[in-house]
This record gives structure tokens, C-alpha cells and sequence, in this order.
């Protein structure tokens, strides 16, 4: 049923239940569910991002995910102000009637670079506000009851302007279940540093790798690669020591090493410590000595001027 | 849930037939996954039929992999089979009540409900698996990987909030043509380190006796194990639907 040949552009899907009919554009990735593909409805202007499932139960476990994100994601909105109207998860999910009734869903389109690569066009000074928006997106996550699983740099949409999104929620599990999904390098489990229950930690945990691997790729390779008895937690942290920016590393050794109580405490501390505005750092500079004098000077010039004025 | 993972590089050569060993198993309610180990070159025409055949037999996967792949892969198998299992028979009640045959066929909101079930029971149900390494001479150098295997295994299964447990067996064994055991059921990470570090390389592969022995660890256990596991198999019936497949 996996890896058939993409459908051409122009190929139409049209919906077997609600009979909706969305037309190809191109293909934009494949995940471990299925394949993503960039769509219209047909007749309208809007994009969307249309995943054609391998298989129908797989796919069916990631489409009641999003259902449930999304009824959290609206209570929540509904208490607070409303964020983003086009934040929709799941437009809807269907059978494709003339693909063999191959099960579909459509789901917002999020433009963007996959993070590794917006990193290393716009540089790493961007790492701070793209993982504090990250960070935030894992925290609401969390909110909702739900750990990602399998966060990587793929895994994360950023726009040009350092709007980052998450996508592929097929590794998605409720907390407290083991984690469905994940990427070696990436996985707590591999490290010998700790279990594969879905916590909070084990998001986290996942998001220090994703930092050491786009700061370093070539160390964490290294540390990858070792034997499996030898391979461990001292080997990260070791490289999160080595990297200039000291507050980063002191973020990440406390993540690996599962410090953090939650995410809601791992954002607040990446925003104090990590993601630094440029108008924190302008400083007040004193006034310099020789300017008060000479401003006094001034003064006392024009009191002279004026006495010496209104004397004539 | 009782699940059978073989292990192996080539092809049987001594005893019963390991496919009709695989039917026996999934007559007693076992199913039996298939890996094949190939580094260099390929396993064979013959090999890799009899691999293919066994897990058919079975009522399982078979996969022909490399060591860097082989951890994924067994997850990846166990988990399947996981869901299979559940599967059939959720969709043997499924028909019962509403007269529709598959998953596939169910309109959008009976099928979100349906697999809802079947995932909480992947989840929760209990499951074991009884891993039989093939360690003839050609398997030595791939033996770390497979220790490493199936140390990845244990932690994923550890996970689960079903009880999990895995037991280790070799083939072929000291004495007999059968298997030896090596590890007994455990959901223990810890307890798989040098499994096979004390083990003397044989030529033959006799794969079939060795499911055979696994078949009788599992039917002696249940036997052994069954007045203790009785009440809480009790609590589980509370499911309903798959009460015949919950160890």
C-alpha cells in the first residue's frame, strides 16, 4: 500500500463521504503516515496541505489526534483572545473515491523552510525567537494533553519571518503513553537517558538535541556513532558545554538532563535567558563629566551674555 | 498477546520444518515475525523464501534488513502485529454489530471511534514476546547488534502501560537440537546485557525444533502462571470485545 507514485499535478481528489473536491498542485513531503501533498479546493482560492494515508488505521490515529488539538485549541481560544483564525489542524478527512478509496485529510498549508534549513540561510542568531516560538507551540501541546514524539528540525515549518510551526503530527501521543514514533539521534531512549513514556521531559529533551544537532551536527554525529554501551548522556552535555553562547548550553544541559518541571517552565526560562530582544540591551550610558560642565559653562555664558545685554 | 520474533541469517538445515513449527504456533493463538540479517551479500533465494514462508506461516511480518536497521525494524514489526492482532479481532466485532466488513469501509465517525479502541488496546493490553536468536557461526559478528536489538526493544516495550515482557532464547542449544533459554520473561531494560557473551558457535540451524521449544516454554508457563493471572484477566473482560486475546 506504502510509496506509491505520487499523483500528477492536476490530479483531483474528490472526497467519497462529504464529496468535497480538492485539485494537486505539487507534492510537498512524504511522513511516515503518508504523503503531503499542496492543494485547492477546486472553484476556490485558498491552499491547504492534503496528506494521502499508507494506511487507513494509521492514518485515522493521526486524523483523531488532530481532533482532539483542535476542540482543545478552540476552548482555549475561546477563554483567551482569539489567535489565529487560519490555525484550523484539520479542515476535514475523507476517502478518496477514485484512488482505491485511499483515506485523506486536509489540513491548513504552512508556508515555510523546514528549521535546518531557515538556520542556515538566515544564520543562528535566529535561534533564539524561532525556539521560543517553538517552545511555545510544544507548550500548548502539552496543554492539550498530547507529547509530539518525534521533533526534529524536519518536523518544524518556519516562515520567513521566524513564524514556526509544527507539522506532522503522526508521532503524537497522549502523555503518560509511549511514544509512537521517533528519530534515533533525537530519542531519549537512545541515550540511555531515559524511558520512551511520553512526558513532557521527553519533548524537551528532544527539542536539546534538535538545538545541538543545528549548532553542531558534526559533534553529535560523532557522539551518535559511538558503540551503544559507550554512547550517553555525558557525551551531550559534554557538547552542550563546548558551544559560546553559555546561557544556551546551561538551558540545554538542564533539558537533557530533565531538570525542566514542565515546558511551561523550560519557555519561561528560554525567554529570560535565551531569547534576548535587542532593546534590552541598549544600556543607559552616563552622562559623561565633561558635558555637565560644559553644559554649565554654557549656562553661565548666557547668563553674562544676558546681564551684559540688558545692560546697554 | 504472544508474539514470537525470530532472529536470523539463512536457512534451516536440521529437523522439523520451521513453517509447519510457525503454523503450530499461530494454531495456539502465537503469532510469528521473520527477520532476516544480511550485512554483506544477500541471504539467498532459499533463505529468504523460507523467511517470507515462516512468518506467513505465522500469521506475521518478515523483513529482510541490515544491523543498522535492525532495532527500527523489530520495533516496528512488534508494534504491527501489536495493532494486527487487535485489529482482527475488533474488526470481528465491529462486523458483528454493524454488518459493515473493514475498517476501511466505515463512514468517517464510526472508524475515528473504532480505532480510538483499537488504540487504547494496542496501548494497554499485555503482551509477550519470545525472541528466538539464530546464532549459528555466520550470526556471530552481528550478535552485539542484536543484543543492542533487542535492549532498544525492551525499553520501548517498558513504555507501554500494558504489562510487557520478553523472554530470550537461543538455537541451537547445548544439548538438544531445540533452543536454550536464555533470558526468562522479564520487563526488565537492565536484565539484557551479554546475553550471549558465554556461547559456543555451532554450524546447524535447526530453526524449526527451536520454534518448537518455544512453543512448550510458552504452553509450560501458562499452566504455571495461570491461577495468579486469572483475577486480573477477570478485570479486563470489563473491554468485552477482545477478552479471548488478552493474555
Amino acid at each position: 500500500m506504502s510509496s506509491n507514485p505520487p499523483y500528477p499535478a492536476g490530479t483531483v481528489v474528490a472526497g467519497k463521504w462529504r464529496g468535497n473536491r480538492y485539485v494537486v498542485e505539487r507534492l510537498l513531503g512524504r511522513g511516515a503516515n503518508g504523503t503531503v501533498y499542496l492543494v485547492k479546493r477546486e472553484g476556490r482560492r485558498e491552499w491547504y496541505a492534503l496528506k494521502v494515508g499508507y494506511d487507513t488505521l494509521d492514518l485515522q490515529s493521526e486524523i483523531n489526534v488532530l481532533t482532539s488539538l483542535q476542540s482543545c485549541r478552540k476552548r482555549n481560544e475561546h477563554r483567551a483572545r482569539r489567535e489565529n483564525p487560519l490555525s484550523s489542524f484539520l479542515l476535514e478527512a475523507d476517502d478518496f473515491v477514485d484512488g482505491n478509496n485511499v483515506p485523506f485529510y486536509v489540513m491548513r498549508y504552512v508556508q515555510g523552510k523546514p528549521l535546518h534549513l531557515f538556520l542556515s540561510k538566515n544564520g543562528p542568531s535566529w535561534l533564539g525567537l524561532v525556539g521560543l516560538k517553538l517552545l511555545n507551540n510544544i507548550r500548548k501541546l502539552h496543554e492539550c494533553g498530547f507529547v509530539f514524539g518525534d521533533l526534529k528540525p524536519e518536523n518544524v515549518m518556519v516562515s520567513d519571518y521566524g513564524e514556526a510551526e509544527l507539522i506532522d503530527f503522526g508521532g503524537a501521543s497522549p502523555i503518560g503513553r509511549s511514544v509512537k514514533q521517533f528519530t534515533e539521534w533525537h530519542d531519549r531512549g537512545f541515550w540511555n537517558a531515559g524511558s520512551r513514556t511520553g512526558d513532557e521531559g521527553y519533548d524537551l529533551f528532544a527539542f536539546a538535541i534538535l538545538c545541538l544537532r543545528l549548532l553542531n551536527e558534526q559533534g553529535l554525529k560523532t557522539a551518535a556513532t559511538q558503540l551503544p554501551q559507550t554512547r550517553n548522556v555525558e557525551e551531550l552535555l559534554r557538547l552542550a558545554r563546548t558551544l559560546p553562547d553559555k546561557k544556551l548550553a546551561s538551558w540545554l544541559i538542564l533539558a537533557i538532563k530533565g531538570g525542566f518541571s514542565g515546558s511551561e517552565q523550560a519557555m519561561q526560562t528560554w525567554k529570560e535567558h535565551i531569547y534576548t530582544p535587542r532593546t534590552a540591551k541598549q544600556e543607559n550610558i552616563a552622562t559623561p563629566r565633561w558635558l555637565k560642565s560644559a553644559f554649565a559653562l554654557s549656562l553661565f555664558v548666557l547668563a553674562i551674555t544676558m546681564f551684559w545685554l540688558f545692560r546697554l | 498477546m504472544k508474539q514470537i520474533l525470530l532472529i536470523t541469517d539463512g536457512c534451516s538445515n536440521v529437523g522439523e520444518s520451521p513453517v509447519m513449527a510457525a503454523a503450530h504456533a499461530l494454531q495456539e493463538g502465537i503469532t510469528v515475525n521473520v527477520v532476516g540479517v544480511v550485512d554483506y551479500g544477500t541471504i539467498g533465494e532459499l533463505g529468504s523464501r523460507e523467511i517470507a514462508d515462516i512468518a506467513k506461516a505465522g500469521g506475521g511480518i518478515s523483513r529482510i534488513v541490515g544491523t543498522p536497521q535492525l532495532a527500527q525494524t523489530m520495533q516496528m514489526m512488534t508494534r504491527k502485529t501489536v495493532v494486527q492482532t487487535i485489529q482482527l479481532a475488533v474488526n470481528k466485532e465491529v462486523k458483528k454489530i454493524l454488518g459493515e466488513g473493514s475498517l476501511e469501509e466505515l463512514p468517517p465517525l464510526q472508524r475515528s471511534q473504532v480505532v480510538t479502541v483499537v488504540d487504547e488496546l494496542t496501548e494497554t493490553s499485555d503482551l509477550r514476546i519470545a525472541l528466538l536468536i539464530d546464532t549459528s557461526a555466520s550470526m556471530k559478528p552481528k550478535l552485539s547488534a542484536v543484543e543492542d536489538a533487542i535492549r532498544d526493544l525492551a525499553l520501548s516495550l517498558e513504555a507501554r502501560e500494558g504489562k510487557s515482557e520478553i523472554a530470550v532464547f537461543h538455537f541451537p542449544g547445548r544439548l538438544s537440537d531445540g533452543a536454550d533459554l536464555d533470558m526468562d520473561w522479564t520487563n526488565d531494560v537492565s536484565g539484557v546485557r551479554s546475553l550471549f557473551s558465554r556461547l559456543r558457535m555451532k554450524g546447524a540451524t535447526p530453526t524449526g525444533p527451536a520454534i518448537f521449544r518455544v512453543l512448550e516454554h510458552y504452553r509450560y508457563d501458562t499452566l504455571d502462571g495461570y491461577r495468579d493471572r486469572r483475577p486480573a484477566e477477570d478485570q479486563g473482560e470489563g473491554e468485552g470485545m477482545i477478552g479471548g486475546y488478552v493474555v
